[in-house]
């Protein structure tokens, strides 16, 4: 191989990755705008479906796993009937992507998962109704995963402990957590301990 | 110009049977295991493969003369997974509600080892035309084989189907209420049920070959 023929083939991965990036640059700057207006629609209709009592909420801000995350206090004729908060758990191979609504005595009402990577026909069943119908009712002690059979605590998916542990022991119990510090907190004192936890 | 055409329903045809991805050349036999344990995941992905395997041949085949053979290889896989990519962004940019579906499956594909392989194998030395009849075959030969694979072992494995009908809904057959075959939807089930349709294919079509040649 000669010094002409290292530029040549040099130069032509070069070239062909610059279009690559180009084009790829491209498509994203022009579908990012959109795919983050189609994620706060669908937010927005994942609230109204959570607590669709409420006709009015007040938005707050948080962070787990370095994520920036949101909770949302529901409001109905200006008193408060319930939270929801978005959380995040690392499941198998992606963060899932959790809203969870509680009534106000920080009980689980229902949740849903709007996001997640998780493998497809074992860890994709944490969409499914029966495991996100074991939340209802539940209080944070009771938000642990069994592998078998349990009405008290939540059943794990066969082939996928790690995704329910993810969404029940990591999104879940960690956001209802800090919304049981958060809020107790700021109805105790005033002084808020609104410090953001990981 | 017939000859042409019979050339390029040959070309077609063959990924399908002749060099069938999965019974035949034994390739991407991850996504036939991890993602077959019900007929809609294995619809799915099929039909993603199908579109990207026919999207990176026609790429392949229109730059085939100005890739230079030593770094063929990570062209290649620039190409794959920027089709990945672009593909992933539209989708979920102008139609949010299919890509809350299939979005799952179209990221697994830059790994799979059947795209690479006719990009190789076919489109570096292939014009554009037979390029994406084979991309089409194989595509096609693949969502075959996994649609076969995800409905036995749903079937035996669950006891019901989940037929995708349109995106808003899914039809749920269930014949029976209990998992008569547990086994068959975990990984393990995976590798029995590739082994056994393997055989069953290659099977039959030694079969059809032998009584073809009976015939003649």
């Amino acid at each position: 191989m000669t010094g002409k023929d290292i530029l040549k083939v040099t130069l032509n991965l070069v070239i062909v990755y610059l279009i690559g990036g180009f084009i790829l640059a491209f498509v994203y700057a022009n579908a990012s705008p959109r795919v983050f207006k189609n994620n706060e629609e669908a937010e927005k209709k994942a609230l109204k479906e959570l607590v669709p009592d409420a006709d009015a909420n007040e938005k707050h801000d948080w962070a787990i796993h370095d994520k920036h995350s949101k909770y949302f206090i529901m409001k109905k004729g200006g008193d408060t009937i319930g939270y929801v908060i978005q959380s995040f758990g690392k499941g198998y191979s992606s963060y899932i992507n959790t809203f969870i609504a509680t009534d106000k005595d920080f009980v689980v009402q229902k949740i849903n998962i709007l996001g997640h990577g998780e493998t497809p026909g074992l860890g994709d069943e944490i969409e499914t109704d029966w495991f996100k119908n074991q939340f209802k009712g539940k209080s944070i002690e009771h938000l642990k995963v069994i592998k078998g059979d349990t009405k008290e605590d939540i059943q794990a998916i066969s082939g996928a402990t790690i995704s329910s542990r993810a969404v029940t022991e990591d999104a879940v119990k960690n956001g209802v957590a800090f919304l049981i510090k958060t809020v107790n907190g700021a109805k105790e004192g005033g002084n808020a301990d609104v410090k953001q936890q990981h | 110009m017939s000859s042409n055409n019979t050339n390029l329903k040959e070309l077609f045809l063959n990924g399908i049977v002749k060099e069938n991805t999965i019974f035949k050349l034994a390739l991407s036999l991850c996504p036939s295991i991890a993602v077959t344990n019900s007929l809609k995941n294995g619809i799915f992905m099929g039909l993603a493969v199908l579109f990207v395997q026919t999207m990176v041949n026609l790429t392949i085949s229109l730059m085939r003369k100005v890739i230079q053979p030593k770094v063929r290889l990570p062209i290649f896989m620039l190409v794959i997974s920027g089709w990945v990519t672009v593909t992933q962004l539209l989708m979920a940019a102008f139609v949010p509600d299919v890509y809350a579906k299939v979005g799952l499956y179209i990221a697994l594909i830059v790994a799979f080892a059947s795209i690479l392989a006719r990009a190789e194998m076919f489109a570096s030395k292939n014009s554009i035309l037979p390029s994406m009849a084979d991309g089409l075959g194989m595509g096609v030969g693949f969502l075959f084989a996994l649609t076969v694979i995800s409905f036995f072992r749903e079937l035996v494995g669950k006891g019901s189907l989940t037929v995708p009908t349109g995106l808003a809904t899914q039809h749920v057959f269930t014949f029976i209420n209990t998992k008569p075959l547990l086994i068959m939807i975990l990984p393990a089930g995976g590798f029995l049920a590739v082994g056994i349709l393997m055989a069953l294919f290659n099977w039959i079509d030694a079969y059809m070959k032998k009584s073809a040649h009976a015939s003649h």
